[in-house]
């Protein structure tokens, strides 16, 4: 349409092109391109490294759809009704529940020492604070469920201490969060006075903190019941055990309707936690 | 009632309010304790085999069975890892892909037809999160046999839930002034999100896919537990060939591997942000 129409450039003079604007300049722009390509040759490397069969996921849909409507679909919700479930839920609650506590208990030591402001010693004690909670993070609450069940047997305490692992890791690393944004002036008031490390902790540092450390815990015992509902799957007790007796077995309504139980306890877990968590933020 | 006596009943409602507080934090304390003594109770004293168990000193034991790194596997561990990564990638990748419709029906202000498409978005990221990776591991594998391809599939169904929760709040708290301007020049509504909404967000979406990466590398370290290769097979291997420290060599690299994740995306995180 603007074949006839010309526009000036900054100098003034006529131009046949009108200019190109452009986000990034010239070294920028070069830096995105390799950064975008080296990327692109990544992701088709791993592709191929990995041997996917793209046709396999193309026709996927078809099959996940059948997978569904032919196998999984009327849940046997009569399977999940009957008591030997419903404890074994119960189980998985009070693991999720002990698991949490616990956990958390461990986590409070582990945010003080693993915080920067208010660490005891930051050449030693802060990196090995931060390691612990990392590792405790990093390994997956299966692979914890896994090595308590080699070492103490089947059975929920196996469950319980994977559980206290992974709360460790996860509430570790948020109080330490927490403990690092407070306001230090009643932190330099009570060491003023000339106040040990820990009385600087029970009288400066918690009382900003404990709102927050019970949200946290609260949300904690939500994502530590997520995990404990698969843990009982390497034999640390609870629903997870139900769900891999069923999937070997092919019983595969049944397995359907163990994942509508484990997601409607799950909602009813995360609506739980975020009322518990609103009647702590408002009485604060 | 002179001012005196009108600050000493205002004391006293005070004193008596703090009072009632108290009393509600101690039986709450006391209600935590006491069902937490019941758990221990019930799941820890009643359902250990304790004759099985022994003493500590046999605990201990099989506790310095795990001691000492393999260092013949740790040599070839690189494959195993490489895999992992890039499992985690190309699921985290597919996962940005499925969660756009999510995030496009799951915000308030911009889903097409709030009544049908909101609860479907919102139930497509209840059931990405609520569902373990194990399980989403197990049910592609059935649907699509063994293989990376499960793995990839399986972290990509559960990265959805929290890349479009997290980007879905960003879109509801955007300025509306863009997305107006789109739809007074007459942009339908997929060019809103591409045009307005997108480049408001972007910053957000990135910083929490790079964070859900992380958390993809963790996950797919064990999707080889249920058949999808990567550092989890060899951990099951090591495990069922009772070489104990052969296992402590490969939660080793797995840590290793989630190190390298952290400085990864920190750098990435530095560089586009």
């Amino acid at each position: 349409m603007a074949a006839s129409k010309t526009t000036r450039n900054r100098s003034g003079a006529k131009s046949a092109r009108p200019r190109e604007w452009r986000r990034f300049k010239f070294p920028q722009s070069i830096y995105r391109w390799v950064g975008v390509l080296l990327a692109l040759v990544f992701l088709s490397y791993s592709i191929i490294y990995l041997n996917i069969p793209l046709e396999r996921f193309l026709n996927m849909f078809g099959r996940v759809s059948t997978l569904i409507t032919e196998r999984y679909y009327p849940p046997e919700i009569d399977y999940v009704m009957e008591t030997d479930y419903l404890s074994s839920v119960f189980d998985t609650i009070q693991m999720a529940y002990l698991g949490a506590l616990i956990g958390m208990l461990m986590a409070v030591p582990l945010g003080w020492f693993g915080s920067y402001n208010m660490t005891p010693s930051r050449r030693y004690v802060y990196p090995l604070a931060r390691l612990l909670a990392m590792g405790a993070r990093a390994v997956h609450e299966t692979i914890w469920a896994i090595l308590f069940v080699t070492i103490l047997g089947f059975g929920m305490m196996a469950g319980v201490l994977a559980l206290t692992m992974f709360c460790i890791g996860f509430a570790g690393k948020l109080f330490a969060e927490e403990i690092e944004a407070i306001d230090m002036g009643p932190v330099e008031a009570i060491r003023a006075t000339g106040a040990s490390d820990l009385s600087v902790m029970v009288y400066a540092v918690f009382p900003q903190v404990r709102v927050a450390f019970t949200g946290i815990g609260i949300y904690t015992w939500d994502v530590a019941f997520r995990a404990a509902t698969v843990v009982g799957f390497f034999g640390a007790g609870g629903m997870g055990w139900y769900l891999k007796r069923n999937v070997l077995q092919i019983e595969t309504t049944r397995v359907s309707a163990i994942l509508l139980s484990i997601i409607v306890l799950v909602l009813v877990s995360e609506g739980v936690s975020a009322w518990a968590r609103e009647r702590v933020a408002k009485a604060k | 009632m002179t001012a005196a006596e009108a600050i000493a009943s205002e004391a006293d409602r005070i004193i008596a309010a703090r009072s009632k507080a108290k009393f509600a934090h101690s039986l709450i304390y006391i209600v935590v304790l006491a069902v937490a003594i019941w758990c221990i109770k019930t799941t820890i004293i009643d359902d250990t085999d304790w004759a099985r168990l022994g003493s500590v000193a046999n605990v201990l034991e099989s506790i310095g069975e795990f001691l000492g790194v393999d260092w013949g596997l740790a040599a070839t561990l690189w494959e195993p890892a490489l895999e992992t990564i890039m499992v985690a990638t190309l699921g985290t990748l597919l996962g940005v892909v499925v969660c756009v419709p999510a995030i496009w029906f799951g915000a308030l202000n911009i889903t097409p037809y709030a009544p049908v498409t909101y609860p479907l978005a919102r139930l497509m990221m209840t059931l990405s999160r609520s569902i373990h990776e194990i399980v989403w591991g197990l049910f592609f594998v059935a649907a699509v046999g063994l293989g990376a391809l499960a793995g990839v599939l399986a972290l990509a169904v559960r990265s959805v839930g929290f890349i479009a929760k997290m980007t879905a709040e960003a879109i509801e708290d955007l300025d509306q002034n863009p997305v107006e301007a789109i739809r007074a020049v007459g942009g339908s509504e997929f060019q809103v999100f591409i045009y307005a909404i997108l480049p408001q967000v972007l910053p957000t979406m990135i910083g929490v896919i790079i964070f859900e990466w992380e958390i993809n590398i963790r996950r797919s370290s064990i999707l080889g537990l249920v058949g999808a290769g990567g550092l989890g097979l060899v951990f099951f291997r090591q495990l069922n060939t009772f070489n104990y420290p052969g296992v402590t060599t490969t939660i080793l690299a797995v840590l290793i591997l989630i190190l390298f994740g952290e400085v990864v995306s920190y750098y990435v995180r530095k560089a586009i942000i």
